[in-house]
């Protein structure tokens, strides 16, 4: 069992999928500056096989990809694993689809294009609310 | 009087009008004004949101980029039709010239080349990103590099993939393939180039090139682009002519992929197949001048040889091209270069093989043909001020006489010390190493530049190329713990582009000579002036206390990829001259002392990078959406067909609506019967108002004063026309001549339509104002916005007339052309016409000018009459500067950032703020600004 110090001193890892390579490509390095652990995908079937293997603190989904769509991913990750938080991105977002990821379980929802520190912020309320738990 | 008699008639009959028949008509007019202004605005700001999503502040995607350019279309599309609304139909054509612009947009969002290849041989200040596909991204790089520092990039042209193709196309036959001429193929793509076109186009810029020297060389890099866009350097090239004449020389420098076992060197006993090299510095061949040419004129039958020379070059190569030949993506780029001299490489990011030790360095070499040896290698660090580590100069023979002239041993002018053996000085070490870090920034990958010293003994860079990035991880745990050491000196500020860099604080102001920059420091000034370009190339990074990211200086440092913050709160005083810091654009942050880790992050492809097909997409879109091309509306190319980008649309539009409103009092005489207000004003003039929505208070009594008038421009501009200063006028001295000269004009006045005479009539909103003036015998036109936006805000002044003699009329126009542009006005003059033009500045700083024109209309009312010398108006601007200008001066840079969050005014403080916030004479500030 780690301890209460090593768990606050525990990076958070953080699972970034979305179609579009450019996306992760610049998520990857601005959280890992932050000190996270990151890892991209760019279809939904390998992050889903990988978040089988292992769960994450936070996964950041797009919504409308090919194959499993983000809802699904949302759906999917909330089942295996209630304490991972999920963060929707989309360049495609409406007020239902904003409604329907609450419901299912997102901690948040950010629209594309976003400011970086959008969602470095957003990773960090995460990160504050997972470390105050802990 | 009699005609003051019929002025009075017109008036009283004014007020007697019936009902307001024609109002609608106006609203309706200024309805389809605003809604050119919103849009306008909206058109702004959704560029700079594309502006900032180059500059890294976004994450997006492709959507983003299909979104953006639907709006905008949108947008713009709105603004056309709402200026022939305006006026009438009066500019259709400009609907043509909005669809040209939306298709090429829609070309490069579906990634058709098409819509941008419409020079087959573009002259380096003329490529430009949008013609990355057809040159490749090293042309472009040493085009922008040339636009910023000319006299660091040796002058030529591209020739792009597409020139290629059609110059070297074999004979089209009935089954061409594309790109071979005469096909099907062909007629739907009229902007293909054909290989008569090419040629004649190759002949201009050759002959420029030679420029009547009949000893002109030329380089001659031909580059492989792949499908992703990634230029491969196959072959480069020097063509000279022979020694003995009558021939030129083509001499291989470097070969890759292949090409070099396309040019053996030829077989004919000459001293060309004599050559021992096996690959650089090898004659392949030569070719004839014509000789009937040479005894006409030699240079130009070199550059007719040069073009013969380079079509032949590149159908070698094209024909090497053995999996898809028809379909070669090659391309060229051709520049001027000197004689064989001292020449060499620079690596912007390496390590040395002989000292790995070292970690990533920067590289010179340098080399001269005439020595023997293999050359200089000089490694710097590769952050300013570039500090050598370690330096390889081979040992040089006694006597040997370098390409400067001198000896090792001969005195330099520096405090008595001695030239030594290396090649290069540490200025021109310094200065390449500039030039390569430069570059890197702009291509976002580590460059290999090629130079040579050019005959002025200056480095000129003759071509670039892009290495590939090493992979290079940073240790998080290891950056996590560098963040955690270092002293945070700032934060804040709105990201302009991002990158991390580091340097020494220095700062800067307009005035400061680009020259006095030193290379690689940090530039920290105190607002975002576009005066402060030229050092941008010097810098290693911007901060700005006040500044936003839409100006033209975001602008540049995104072009220039220069690490960018402004409106960095208190920053001049955290950030001492000399401190030295390390700038994390993106994170708005600044650290004290240089943070290496951060630095190699920073250089580790962490941003968006032009190598990324995104920021390619999005940057060529802006190529015809953000360029402002047509900037003079008295230009004869101010026209629809002048339109080049949705700017120039949109500005186009803008200044023709002015325009309209400035004139509908005289070209819409139907208009001028709308009832209106007369202002007490409690000066000799009559001022009447029409209040089309919220200009006056709802309160106001029948005859309004100017504590009534809640439009901010109309109030503005009357605390100045009301000063007491401006109406402190001795009388004006007014000879026969004068009344003379000035019968003819006052004449025609009169007998204008009535509805263009007399009144003065101001027609406002609260946000608006359009003031036809008349006082005494010039005629003023102000039209101006003033809301909280900036980029919405303009400023329109024009002036005419007087009753002295042409000669006074223009110096009084003079006069008021140097005040103008002591406002950072746009000025044109014509005899005694005077039109300025003031837009998207600062709230508080229009407000000021709005003050200075109320003060300068009272001011200079018949001063012509008193202009009999140029030293009489020299002395007339000195007092007006002293009351009214050094105030201006001393107000308009510091008036606070606007940013879009103003508190909104009340309607009841507008004039009162007016004269409150616009200059105030400094010998009389206690005094009321407005009226006796």
């Amino acid at each position: 069992m780690p301890t209460e110090n090593t768990d606050r001193e525990r990076r958070l890892r953080i699972l970034v999928l979305d179609d579009e390579p450019i996306v992760c490509k610049r998520l990857k390095p601005a959280f890992q500056k932050m000190g996270y652990e990151v890892e991209t995908y760019t279809d939904s079937a390998s992050a889903l096989s990988r978040l089988q293997e292992s769960p994450f603190d936070i996964v950041i989904t797009d919504l409308k990809m090919e194959g499993a769509d983000g809802m699904q991913v949302l759906t999917s990750v909330k089942e295996s694993s209630p304490d991972t938080r999920v963060i929707v991105i989309t360049g495609f977002a409406t007020l239902e689809t904003a409604k329907e990821s609450y419901r299912k379980g997102a901690f948040d929802f950010v629209a594309k294009p976003f400011k970086l520190g959008d969602i470095l912020d957003c990773v960090k309320r995460i990160e504050g609310e997972l470390r105050g738990k802990k | 009087m009699w005609w003051r008699r019929l002025l009075g008639h017109r008036q009283a009959r004014r007020e007697q009008d019936g009902p307001d028949v024609e109002f609608w008509r106006l609203q309706s007019m200024f309805n389809n004004f605003r809604r050119i202004l919103d849009r306008n605005n909206a058109v702004l700001e959704r560029m700079a949101d594309m502006e900032r999503a180059l500059g890294g502040e976004y994450i997006f995607d492709r959507t983003f980029l299909e979104n953006a350019v639907r709006r905008i279309a949108s947008d713009v599309h709105h603004v056309v039709y709402s200026l022939n609304a305006l006026t009438g139909n009066g500019h259709v054509s400009l609907y043509d010239r909005y669809q040209d612009i939306r298709t090429i947009l829609d070309d490069i969002l579906s990634g058709n080349e098409q819509a941008t290849s419409a020079v087959a041989v573009p002259l380096l200040g003329d490529v430009g990103w949008e013609l990355e596909p057809l040159v490749g991204i090293d042309a472009v790089c040493l085009a922008e590099l040339r636009r910023h520092a000319p006299e660091r990039v040796a002058p030529g042209f591209a020739v792009t993939r597409h020139a290629v193709l059609a110059l070297t196309a074999p004979p089209a036959g009935p089954d061409a393939p594309f790109g071979q001429g005469g096909g099907d193929e062909r007629a739907q793509l009229p902007r293909h180039p054909d290989a008569d076109t090419v040629r004649e186009q190759l002949a201009e810029q050759c002959a420029d090139l030679v420029g009547g020297d009949a000893d002109a060389r030329l380089a001659v890099t031909v580059t492989r682009l792949d499908e992703e866009e990634r230029a491969l350097p196959l072959a480069e090239f020097r063509l000279r002519p022979a020694e003995n004449g009558g021939r030129i020389e083509i001499i291989l420098e470097s070969a890759r992929g292949g090409a070099d076992a396309l040019f053996p060197p030829p077989d004919d006993g000459s001293a060309a197949s004599r050559s021992p090299a096996p690959v650089t510095g090898r004659i392949v061949g030569t070719r004839p001048l014509a000789p009937e040419l040479a005894a006409r004129d030699a240079a130009d039958a070199l550059a007719a040889a040069y073009v013969r020379c380079l079509e032949d070059l590149l159908r070698t190569l094209r024909d090497g091209e053995r999996d898809e030949p028809n379909d070669a993506r090659l391309t060229a780029l051709v520049c001027r270069c000197d004689a064989a001299g001292l020449r060499g490489t620079v690596l912007s990011s390496t390590i040395s093989d002989d000292a790995p030790d070292l970690g990533d360095v920067l590289a010179v070499h340098a080399r001269h043909p005439g020595l023997p040896d293999g050359g200089d290698t000089y490694l710097l660090r590769r952050i300013q001020p570039f500090l050598p580590v370690r330096t390889d100069i081979p040992r040089r023979p006694p006597g040997t006489r370098f390409p400067d002239g001198r000896l090792a041993t001969d005195l330099t002018d520096n405090a008595g010390l001695m030239r030594g053996s290396a090649l290069l000085g540490p200025k021109d070490v310094q200065g390449l190493a500039e030039t390569s870090t430069t570059l890197e920034r702009m291509l976002g990958s580590p460059v290999a530049l090629h130079w040579e010293r050019g005959r002025d003994g200056g480095c000129r860079v003759l071509r670039v190329e892009a290495l590939a990035q090493a992979a290079r991880e940073i240790d998080a745990g290891e950056l996590a713990a560098e963040l955690e050491r270092a002293e945070l000196l700032s934060r804040g500020g709105q990201m302009v582009q991002s990158g991390v860099a580091a340097g020494r604080v220095v700062h800067v102001d307009e005035d400061t000579p680009p020259s006095t920059f030193p290379a690689g420091a940090v530039a920290v000034a105190r607002s975002a002036s576009p005066r402060l370009t030229p050092i941008l190339r010097r810098a290693s990074a911007l901060l700005t206390q006040y500044g936003t990211a839409a100006g033209h200086l975001a602008t540049v440092a995104r072009e220039l990829r220069l690490p960018a913050v402004f409106g960095v709160p208190d920053l001049l005083r955290r950030l001492p001259d000399g401190t030295e810091i390390t700038v994390d654009a993106a994170e708005t942050r600044v650290y004290g002392g240089v943070l290496p880790t951060l630095l190699r992050f920073g250089a580790a492809g962490t941003d968006l990078y032009p190598t990324d097909p995104e920021y390619r997409t999005l940057r060529r879109l802006l190529r015809f959406i953000m360029p402002l091309h047509l900037v003079n509306p008295e230009s004869p190319d101010f026209t629809p067909e002048g339109c080049r980008s949705f700017h120039d649309v949109i500005h186009y539009c803008h200044e023709r609506a002015v325009d309209e409103l400035a004139h509908f009092q005289e070209r819409r005489p139907g208009l001028g019967s709308i009832r209106t207000r007369r202002m007490r004003l409690g000066r000799p003039m009559d001022i009447r108002a029409l209040d089309i929505g919220g200009g006056l208070h709802p309160n106001a009594p029948r005859e309004p004063g100017p504590q009534d008038v809640s439009s901010a421009p109309f109030a503005a501009f009357l605390s100045g026309l009301l000063h007491p200063d401006a109406w402190n006028v001795e009388s004006a001295s007014l000879g026969l001549r004068d009344i003379v000269a000035g019968m003819p004009r006052s004449m025609n006045m009169l007998s204008a339509p009535p509805e263009t005479l007399g009144e003065n009539l101001a027609l406002i909103n609260r946000d608006y104002l359009n003031l036809s003036l008349r006082l005494g015998f010039h005629f003023s036109v102000v039209d101006a916005y003033l809301g909280n936006d900036p980029q919405r805000n303009y400023v329109y002044f024009r002036f005419a007339g007087g009753l002295a003699d042409p000669e006074r009329r223009h110096r009084r126009a003079r006069f008021l052309r140097d005040v103008l542009e002591a406002m950072d006005f746009k000025v044109s003059l014509n005899a005694d016409l005077v039109v300025g033009r003031l837009k998207s500045t600062e709230t508080d700083v229009l407000r000021s000018a709005l003050h200075v024109l109320g003060a300068l209309t009272a001011y200079s009312r018949q001063r012509d009459t008193a202009l009999g010398s140029d030293a009489v108006m020299r002395a007339l601007f000195d007092t007006f500067n002293a009351a009214f200008l050094r105030e201006f001066e001393r107000n308009a840079p510091t008036a606070p950032e606007i940013s879009g969050s103003r508190p909104e005014r009340s309607a009841e403080d507008s004039f009162e703020e007016a004269a409150a916030c616009v200059i105030a004479p400094h010998d009389a500030a206690d005094r009321p600004a407005g009226g006796d």
